[in-house]
């Protein structure tokens, strides 16, 4: 026996040892009337066939739960699978009383077995192709040790638990189901947790040799007056600026060279020096190194040779290091200077994003309300009216859906542009004033559920269609408006490729579009970049906890949930 | 009473966005200088690193105080295309446009930019002095002509050559030496190259690199460098054929595979490269690659981040034979060449403000502000404490004086400038053909499926000069298509609708209505009116349309041309590998994304469906991916997915269970070709969990006594599940299977999210390609309106075969309640 073989059948003997082993733990809790004879040698059989199967792993490297991976290309998957399937359904054929049951699953076996070849000649045709096993084990530290036993004592203890009051029989299913959701939920919400995270740490948190950094730190600093170049602020256009003197002018006036906002950055300004207020600057607290005294430092400036200049905060002494030589003083915070300053760096124009904001919101409003008015009309005319030819134009609406928009989204363009609407967000929301297939298919199976004499009797009153429209069916379908909306304004929030293609100048960019060209720019800023990245989503999200009902109720009126 | 809480809902609603509107509007009107005219700039990239040119534009309103320069700062117009042609297209074209040099005859002959000539000519008489040929490298003012026209003034020169890392040398030295390898100097020659990058790579104990010496298209090098350094030529110099297949170039990416397969292919290359995405990670900075071909603009990063570093400078090694100037290279001038690119600025068709866009052109090009510039961003880079080191300009005079009186202080940098500075004269500029951008597409394709052995270098290189063949073809062969006016679609349609019109009239004329049905009959179409509308304009019509688009060449600024059904052809001809790879990745897509997501929703909703006590609360967590905006999911997924374990969260989990476990080293996922598309199924599965929804409806549908009496049996669970539930559910399955197909073939935004670019690949080796992506740039970065019309038919061929397919199989497994 090979290496390799030894280690897949040892593999295989352990794990099912311990899927017997979970087998009589499931009978003891169900206390299934079965022979405890029966239990006890299925016991027996699991702890040997694991003490066996990490007998033979032992010895190579240690305790561990053995593994093995098969990796090959997917027609060999597929080729595996159909291969199992068809030596289950021939194993059934025998196990079969009745012909016909027998002859179907022989069929079916055939069946399998010939996708099974079909697959094997599949993978056969491309040379690249190779079955590779790959053969390791989970090493068994304490830790891993301590939880596994842990584990195994909880289901012991639930299983007993079980066994003692009838009331709580189903407890190991639930406690099961709670453990896998709970690890869904995990798995689920971890992206976010990482956005979150990411979006609070400084650029030194981004990566680390040790993976990824959980909990972020940020620089401690301290107020420094630097008297060689001391920092200013300003009042200038109703905005407060700092900078730092550059030029020195007659009449007592001074260039200033400007560094925050950092749209305006590095622009210069005149202003009268009896403006200016000294302000410190935020330095950074560093280590000095034990060859300069150690203690904390000040950084007081970054030098152009690459080099800090630090005050120490003991002797008050100011030395040169190179960066590596002093170790930043970092305490676990929050970085939040990501959030503002993510947003100064976008033109100057949109106002620190709120025009994408505004344009967004134009987008979503002007969309919903276009999607209920329109759909509702066209459906209330397609369930309670009655004219001439009303199927075959619902016949056409429906297939309308079929259409993938690539087929039009061409000559959209055209008709768009010949009225002149290119770089306007009126290509993005003025559609869904026509209607949209799928809405009013939807409103219209609401309508006619709604009872006929509500509307006959409105009728007979003497009301217009319009008005008992309004005022008897409308109401009556509250919930499937309030899905539409919830889906439109999602649409309408997400809309990008509307945005990609028609909308140029920044002061008509919705937030979407604004957010794929801040990706291209910020790419290696990953903290700006899911800072912004966070309060792009924070709306949708807000509104999704304040309306979760609409959300998930309104899929369920797609026409499965009163099957 | 039910009345008046409807309207107060909406009331309340419609109040509360009304304000927060007006609160974001009233703070957010941009102050309009109504007396200023302005003046729309685009391709320039705001931002720190950018201060200079902000001091230029400053300088010119100062100067020009009735102009207001507006800036479109991020991103759009710089290398993509289609913002750039929608907007020349829609007629919103931006005055000035800041554009990558190469792509100049490409828009020239497309008629998309002002030829210059006339403003030229203009300012010759008015005996003021115009940028001319004679202050600029040749081969940067050649670029920027077509046809004997000027359509762009040369600004930024750039061109590549080799950087070492002395100290990384010194470390292998006795392994250099023992390698018959003198580890004081850089490689001159192909082969050198190759022999010191055997040396200088290291290997991890799961075959990763670990330190690279070489990757041949590492940065900016690509395979036109190595191309041009073996006398190749893309384009026969009468334009009118490519000539990519040449044994030549074939050499040239023989090389580029060689060089890649020293360091164990190109996946782990990738694996490597995709590691370093900020700069201060910067591979060669840190040492882990000892050698990069690089263009001068990384003297920046490389003085900012690693001042200290021991690097080398040398002219990009050449071809043996180049070097000792044997066999076909006998009598060559320039034993180094190089390639030379950069951006130029122009002027769009359809600029609303030429005058001062020449006027900015003619200042942003002058020596005098090419001086500002450099004086503007050397005081900011001393005030941030970094130091400055100029960028190349394409005007010879201007160069040289940067250089004398912005040498870097440190000799390394100055010397590293200086080799730029003097490469810049045996430097090679890209063919001006009107194919340029496809060209370097399919240059970039050809690239990509050679070095990861998809094909030889010469098949490659056939494909890709088939590829461009076809547009060359099909410019000078359009004489002999026949124009074709469009009012004749716009009349037939018209003519149409005018019968189709008159036919319904008269058709319920002919009912003979009673007075009341009369009645509701008008306003019932009153009522349909805006679907009618819809469907008319934005649905039929455009239908129409893009049925005749797709038998004719239309480029929308250029008359249509009657071409039959040579888009069509085409598209199952000589495009057909690349329509090949687009459907194989959608069906790739599709048959593990969809099984896989609906296998996801229904799961959750199985161990959700009996779980009362916090069922909201996990119902939230699993619903919410699903309403994350695309744009934000995919910026959050493409760190989350990042290759390097000390970034990407998933692969940071990966190298400490499955690599220690089984020895596999973590995917490149989004950077490998082989990995990209299990990395798209698996975002998508983050969002499948809100599928639950559907399937608890599902779920709860399902009587109870079903599985009682399944019970009372002895079936078991298993059994339940197979037999009772998911016969039950086979109808909301199907209606997945069917949706899920429609939605995988028509994917795009996500593609388009994580791969931008409409040139080059979309995807390592097009692995993200979809038919969809090919429509896009065909039909909005081109303007090919005609083959795009061809591939959208094409595409709603496919849904409509695919979803008929599915209905025909439907009896076979979809269970109804309603058949028994």
């Amino acid at each position: 026996m090979t290496p390799t073989t030894l280690h897949i059948s040892a593999t295989i003997l352990f794990w099912s040892g311990l899927a017997a082993a979970f087998l009589v733990l499931a009978r003891l809790a169900r206390r299934t009337p079965s022979s405890s004879v029966g239990t006890l040698f299925l016991a027996l059989l699991a702890l040997a066939t694991i003490a066996m199967g990490n007998a033979i792993t032992f010895a190579k490297s240690g305790l561990q739960l053995p593994l093995v991976w098969p990796v090959m290309p997917f027609s060999a998957w597929l080729a595996a699978a159909s291969f199992a399937i068809a030596l289950i359904r021939t194993l059934q054929t025998f196990i079969q009383v009745e012909r016909a049951e027998r002859r179907a699953r022989f069929q079916a076996a055939i069946l399998w077995a010939s996708l099974g070849f079909l697959m094997v000649l599949v993978y056969g045709l491309d040379s690249e192709n190779s079955v590779k096993l790959l053969t390791g084990g989970i090493p068994m530290s304490i830790p891993l040790v301590l939880a596994v036993l842990g584990l195994a004592l909880a289901f012991i203890l639930v299983t007993v638990a079980t066994n003692w009051s009838a009331s709580s029989r189903g407890w190991p299913l639930a406690v099961a189901r709670y453990a896998s959701l709970l690890v869904g939920s995990v798995v689920f919400g971890l992206p976010f947790i990482f956005l979150l995270i990411t979006s609070f740490k400084e650029d030194r948190d981004m990566s680390s040799a040790g993976g990824i950094v959980w909990v972020p730190r940020v620089q401690q600093t301290m107020p420094l007056f630097d008297k060689a170049n001391p920092l200013y602020e300003v009042g200038h256009d109703s905005q407060r600026l700092k900078g730092v003197v550059v030029e020195t002018l007659p009449q007592n006036r001074v260039r200033l060279e400007i560094l925050e906002p950092k749209s305006m950055q590095g622009r210069t300004i005149e202003a009268a020096h009896s403006d200016l207020k000294e302000i410190p600057r935020n330095a950074h607290l560093v280590t000095l190194p034990t060859s300069a005294g150690g203690g904390r430092g000040a950084v007081v400036r970054e030098l152009e040779d690459g080099k800090r200049r630090v005050r120490s905060l003991t002797t008050g002494e100011e030395t040169d290091f190179e960066p590596a030589e002093v170790e930043p003083i970092r305490e676990v915070g929050l970085r939040w200077q990501n959030y503002p300053e993510a947003l100064s760096f976008l033109p100057p124009e949109t106002r620190s994003g709120l025009v994408y904001l505004r344009n967004t919101l134009i987008l979503v409003v002007l969309s919903v309300i276009g999607a209920v008015i329109s759909s509702s009309l066209v459906a209330y005319a397609f369930a309670r009216m009655r004219f001439p030819g009303r199927d075959v134009l619902f016949g056409v609406l429906l297939a309308t859906m079929m259409l993938p928009g690539a087929v039009t989204m061409l000559p959209q363009f055209l008709v768009f542009r010949s009225l002149g609407w290119i770089d306007t967000l009126l290509p993005l929301w003025v559609p869904a004033f026509l209607g949209t297939a799928f809405n009013i298919f939807l409103l219209r199976q609401f309508l006619r559920g709604v009872p006929m004499e509500l509307e006959d009797s409105a009728r007979i009153d003497g009301c217009s269609y319009l008005r008992s429209f309004w005022s008897v069916m409308l109401p009556q379908i509250k919930p499937a408006l309030a899905a539409i909306s919830v889906w439109t304004f999602i649409g309408a929030w997400n809309n990008f490729m509307g945005a990609i293609i028609y909308v140029n100048s920044p002061e008509k960019m919705p937030l979407s579009y604004a957010l794929q060209l801040y990706m291209g720019d910020r790419n290696g800023e990953p903290g700006l970049l899911m800072a912004f990245t966070t309060m792009t989503m924070v709306p949708v999200l807000i509104l999704f906890f304040f309306a979760q009902k609409y959300f998930i109720e309104g899929i369920t009126l797609s026409g499965f949930g009163g099957r | 009473m039910v009345r008046r809480a409807f309207t107060d809902y909406y009331a309340r609603a419609g109040l509360a966005v009304a304000i927060l509107c007006l609160l974001t509007s009233g703070c957010s009107e941009p102050p309009k200088a109504s007396a200023k005219r302005d003046l729309v700039i685009w391709g320039v990239l705001l931002g720190p690193d950018s201060k200079g040119q902000e001091a230029v534009i400053h300088e010119f309103e100062r100067r020009h105080p009735e102009v207001h320069v507006r800036l479109l700062s991020m991103g759009a117009g710089r290398m993509d295309p289609q913002k750039l042609m929608t907007s020349i297209v829609g007629n919103v074209a931006p005055d000035v446009i800041n554009q990558d040099r190469f792509t100049i005859s490409d828009w020239a002959s497309r008629k998309a930019f002002l030829p210059l000539d006339d403003l030229i000519r203009q300012d010759i008489e008015l005996g003021t002095r115009p940028p001319v040929r004679e202050d600029y490298y040749s081969g940067a003012w050649e670029e920027a002509m077509y046809e004997g026209s000027v359509y762009a003034i040369p600004s930024a020169a750039d061109n590549r050559i080799l950087y070492w890392n002395k100290g990384r040398f010194r470390d292998r030295a006795s392994e250099l030496r023992a390698a018959g390898l003198d580890p004081n100097r850089a490689p001159r020659t192909w082969s050198e190259v190759l022999a010191y990058s055997k040396v200088l790579t290291e290997f991890g104990p799961s075959g990763e690199i670990v330190k690279a010496g070489f990757l041949p298209n590492y940065q900016d090098a690509w395979l036109y460098l190595y191309a041009f350094q073996t006398n190749s030529q893309f384009i026969s110099p009468d334009g009118r054929r490519s000539t990519m297949a040449t044994p030549e170039a074939a050499e040239a990416l023989a090389f580029m595979v060689e060089g890649y397969d020293q360091v164990g292919g190109y996946a782990k290359a990738r694996a490597f490269e995709s590691g370093f995405r900020t700069q201060s990670f910067n591979p060669f900075i840190i040492g882990t690659l000892a050698m990069k071909i690089d263009g001068d603009w990384n003297l920046n990063a490389l003085s900012r981040y690693g001042p200290h570093v021991d690097i080398g400078v040398a002219p990009p090694p050449v071809p043996d034979d180049r070097l000792a100037r044997k066999g076909r290279y006998e009598g060559e001038k320039d034993a180094f060449v190089t390639w030379s690119g950069g951006f130029s600025l122009a002027i769009p068709r359809g600029a609303r403000n030429v005058a001062d866009a020449w006027e900015y052109i003619k200042f942003a090009s002058s020596k005098e502000a090419i001086l500002l510039e450099a004086e503007a961003q050397r005081k900011w880079e001393r005030h941030r404490g970094r130091t400055y080191i100029p960028h190349q300009v394409a005007n010879r005079e201007a160069n040289e004086e940067l250089f004398r009186r912005y040498r870097p202080a440190d000799k390394k940098f100055a010397e590293a400038l200086r080799v730029h500075i003097d490469m810049a004269a045996a430097s090679r500029t890209r063919p001006a053909t009107f194919v340029g951008q496809l060209l370097w597409s399919e240059h970039v394709r050809a690239m990509d499926s050679a070095i990861s052995h998809k094909a030889s270098p010469m098949e490659a290189l056939r494909a890709a000069e088939r590829t461009v063949q076809r547009d060359l073809d099909a410019h000078f062969e359009r004489e002999r298509y026949q124009n074709v006016s469009l009012a004749v679609p716009a009349w037939i349609g018209a003519g149409l609708a005018t019968f189709l019109l008159l036919g319904v009239i008269t058709w319920y004329r002919r009912q003979r209505l009673s007075p009341i049905a009369r009645s509701e009959t008008k306003w019932a179409f009153l009522f349909m009116s805006p679907w009618l509308v819809g469907f008319f304009v934005l649905t039929l019509g455009p239908m129409v349309a893009s049925l005749f688009f797709s038998f004719t060449q239309y480029d929308v600024l250029n008359e249509a041309r009657w071409v039959g059904g040579k888009n069509y052809a085409d598209l199952v001809g000589s495009d057909w590998l690349y329509v090949k790879k687009s459907l194989t990745n959608v069906a790739y897509l599709g048959a593990i994304g969809v099984p896989l997501g609906i296998a996801t929703g229904l799961a959750v909703a199985m161990l959700l469906n009996n779980a009362t006590r916090g069922m909201r609360f996990f119902r939230t967590i699993f619903y919410m991916p699903a309403i994350v905006p695309a744009v934000a999911s995919a910026s959050l997924w493409i760190w989350v997915l990042t290759s390097d374990p000390s970034k990407g969260l998933i692969n940071s989990g990966w190298v400490k269970s499955l690599t220690p476990w089984l020895g596999i080293a973590p995917p490149a996922w989004l950077a490998s070709p082989d990995w990209s598309k299990n990395a798209l199924i698996l975002m998508g599965l983050w969002g499948a969990g809100s599928g639950m929804v559907l399937w608890l409806a599902g779920l709860k549908g399902i009587s109870t006594s079903l599985y009682e009496a399944a019970s009372i049996d002895g079936a078991s669970p298993t059994k339940l599940f197979t037999n009772v539930t998911l016969p039950q559910l086979s109808p909301i399955i199907f209606f997945n299977v069917v949706m899920g197909f429609i939605f995988a073939v028509q994917e795009f935004d996500r593609m388009y999210l994580l791969s931008p670019s409409s040139v080059g690949t979309i995807g390592p080796d097009d692995s993200l390609l979809t038919p969809v992506f090919i429509l896009f740039k065909n039909g909005f970065a081109f303007f090919k309106m005609g083959y795009a019309s061809a591939i959208a038919w094409g595409i709603f061929a496919i849904v409509l075969i695919l979803t008929l397919i599915q209905f025909r199989l439907a009896p076979k497994w979809v269970h109804y309640e309603a058949d028994r």
